[in-house]
């Protein structure tokens, strides 16, 4: 089990992680959610044992990993968000090094080796340099070295950054196959839809605390709404306020020019009554969509803000 | 052991960059072969000085000093070549170091007492070389100068017996000689020490020392200084890493193995050394190659690890005192080309200016190639050599100890 309490790490007048604490059991999968900057890296680069926090502890398996670095990481696996990995050699070269590292040797690495490259698909291309790869590939290779040394644990910084959605696709099943043979997965992303795929648990961070912890079921539950209106048309802010704000079992959660938000209460008066009414409010309406509500909305009704601002 | 294998990574990433280690290793070795080019004419030759001799007088004194050459140690140096009135066109086209003109009545003039003029033209592309011609022809004039006055008596009789066209008598000969054998043995005490001097360190040294030395060929000259400019680069390419590794995350993910950040500094100085030890062997290997002599073994070994460790030292100090790649270039290719501009890899030091010369002792170039210049001489050894190892070596330590606190100073206050 990987425990975190109190973690905290400020930058000056920026506080990047401000006490966050984290209960992430064996074999689970479990997402950290956030937009670009909320903290998620700074966060696994301390878990990680990379970066000391200024306060906080961080323990695996009762295990502090600022007081015995090298045998917590022993056990401990890292996929960084930067593709880490030397271009100037092979794919093998890489993890032949990676492996040493982690204490492999002789024939013990040479099939650890194998195993990862036949795993992600890049068996063929172990000799290759890895400046010739694409990035899907650099990202699998990433990986790959992550998963070398077989880890316990395995932490995963927005690992799928900047790949098409089929590389995306075989390093979730790459991710779900490490899982069911039990290492435990801390993975952090600011895409909702992986998070709601892959994780059994997803907390949601922005600026550097956590608003919320929970399974996918229990956090759109939470939010307490049955269903969410995105509303478009003609209209400016202050119309739609005033017009809407005062229909029951309605609540708003962003209002701008042109755009209104809301959510449906599931204990009020549901979706059938409330439609009309928004229909007849007198705004000038082009489109209304309804959706189910998921970690988008959530993180809006938590923020008043969308995932990818 | 974590710093060992990052070395071998280290190593394994030049092995498998060929063409950019080549890159690294050719630089020293193509400018020290455009050196010689310039200087001498060919990559490993010795230093040989065209010079035009324009004998307008043709008498015997314009004749011996015209005919220096013809010793066997100046032939293999100078290449004199007599010309007519062409030699200044020649010149002009830049086909020799010199040109010396004696002009008719020079001998006539020297003999009867009168101002007599050596006139040399200079190629102005080149610069040493002509000046080794201007300061010989000087010591020339100057000698003839003395010899003028000392002898006065015996070359006005000597004028004499050259204008007379009679055979002079066996009593008249005798005479000059009886007057310039007495004269040079009052003198002997005065005259003689410097004169030998000059002529055994300047003019006829001792050719087997030179060989041994090998000292004498242009790059022989300029190797030490060119080396320890590629390694000094060699090193800058190799704690370049050390920034890339930050930037590009490297660094980062290292640390999230069970690697230490002064196993990864350990590791990374280590590295820096061995390259820039194995570059200088390279380097040092080609210059036998090209027939130049380093002196006693046990000596350049020391003289190259000691200049290894200064040259590492140094950049991967730069390299912890800037915060990204591009910053860490442009500064340590600057105290690259001060140091060796100053310490003496390109020009000898005794070209500077006074007020140069001490700031010179302050870089490791200096120290580098003086003592190498040092091992050349013949019977050179370690002990010879010792200043330079202690400050090369102390400077590497002090250098790479500050650089490595440096870096773990930057990583521990999260710059990683």
């Amino acid at each position: 089990m990987i425990t975190i309490e109190g973690l905290r790490k400020h930058y000056g007048d920026i506080k990047a992680v401000d006490g966050i604490d984290l209960e992430i059991q064996d074999g689970e999968i479990f997402g950290l959610l956030g937009p670009n900057g909320a903290g998620k890296t700074t966060t696994i680069s301390m878990i990680s044992g990379v970066l000391r926090p200024d306060s906080g502890r961080i323990t695996f398996d009762g295990m502090n990993i600022w007081v015995e670095p090298k045998k917590v990481k022993r056990n401990l696996g890292v996929v960084p968000q930067e593709i880490a990995v030397y271009e100037d050699l092979t794919a093998k070269d890489n993890l032949d090094f990676w492996g040493s590292l982690h204490g492999l040797r002789g024939p013990g690495l040479k099939s650890a080796v194998h195993a990862a490259l036949e795993r992600v698909g890049l068996e063929d291309r172990a000799k290759d340099r890895v400046k010739v790869f694409s990035g899907g590939m650099k990202r699998r290779l990433n990986l790959c070295m992550g998963l070398l040394h077989r880890p316990k644990y395995l932490l995963l910084d927005e690992p799928t950054v900047g790949i098409d959605p089929q590389a995306r696709l075989a390093i979730l099943d790459i991710v779900r196959e490490v899982a069911a043979a039990g290492t435990t997965v801390l993975y952090t992303t600011h895409y909702m839809e992986e998070a709601q795929d892959l994780c059994d648990r997803i907390a949601i961070i922005d600026h550097g605390q956590i608003l919320t912890i929970g399974t996918l079921e229990a956090l759109t539950r939470q939010s307490g709404e049955s269903e969410v209106l995105k509303v478009v048309g003609n209209f400016d802010e202050a119309a739609a306020n005033q017009r809407l704000s005062g229909l029951s079992g309605l609540r708003l959660i962003r209002v701008e020019a042109g755009t209104v938000l809301a959510g449906i209460d599931a204990t009020g008066p549901g979706l059938l009554e409330i439609l009309p009414q928004v229909l007849g409010s007198g705004l000038s309406i082009d489109d209304v969509s309804i959706q189910k509500p998921n970690l988008q909305s959530v993180f809006i009704s938590l923020t008043g803000r969308e995932l990818r601002d | 052991m974590a710093p060992l294998k990052i070395v071998l990574r280290d190593l394994k990433r030049m092995v498998r960059n060929p063409v950019r280690t080549a890159l690294l290793f050719s630089l020293p070795l193509m400018l020290a072969g455009i050196f010689s080019l310039v200087f001498g004419g060919g990559a490993a030759s010795e230093i040989s000085i065209r010079v035009l001799v324009y004998d307008e007088d043709q008498s015997l004194i314009s004749r011996l000093l015209g005919g220096a050459g013809s010793s066997p140690e100046l032939d293999r140096r100078l290449d004199l070549v007599p010309v007519g009135e062409e030699g200044f066109e020649m010149m002009e086209r830049g086909e020799a170091s010199a040109l010396v003109h004696f002009p008719a009545g020079f001998t006539q003039n020297y003999l009867d007492g009168e101002p007599a003029v050596i006139s040399i033209v200079k190629n102005p592309a080149e610069r040493f070389l002509p000046q080794v011609i201007e300061e010989g022809g000087r010591i020339g004039a100057e000698v003839l100068s003395q010899g003028s006055r000392v002898f006065r008596t015996e070359l006005e009789t000597i004028g004499a017996m050259t204008a007379n066209t009679a055979f002079p008598s066996d009593l008249a000969v005798g005479s000059v000689a009886s007057g310039v054998n007495h004269k040079l043995q009052s003198l002997e005490r005065w005259v003689f020490p410097p004169v030998i001097n000059l002529e055994t360190t300047t003019v006829t040294p001792d050719t087997a020392d030179v060989e041994e030395a090998g000292g004498s060929s242009i790059l022989g000259y300029f190797l030490p200084g060119l080396s320890m400019m590629g390694i000094l680069f060699l090193a800058q390419s190799a704690t370049r890493d050390i920034l890339h590794d930050r930037e590009s995350g490297l660094v980062r993910h290292l640390l999230t193995a069970p690697v230490s950040p002064v196993d990864y500094i350990f590791g990374k100085c280590i590295s820096v050394l061995v390259v820039s030890t194995l570059g200088f062997f390279f380097l040092i290997a080609f210059g036998i190659a090209a027939g130049v002599n380093w002196g006693p073994a046990t000596t350049t070994i020391a003289l190259v690890l000691a200049a290894s460790l200064a040259a590492s030292g140094a950049l991967v100090l730069i390299s912890s005192l800037v915060g990204a790649e591009r910053q860490a270039d442009a500064l340590s290719t600057i105290v690259i080309m001060v140091w060796c501009l100053i310490g003496g890899a390109f020009v000898p030091i005794s070209q500077f200016p006074d007020f140069l010369r001490p700031l010179a002792k302050t870089t490791p170039v200096f120290w580098a190639v003086d003592g190498f210049q040092k091992a050349m001489q013949p019977g050179a050894d370690v002990a010879a050599v010792s200043t330079n190892l202690m400050v090369l070596g102390g400077a590497g330590v002090i250098f790479l100890g500050l650089g490595a606190v440096a870096l773990r100073r930057r990583m521990a206050g999260g710059h990683i």
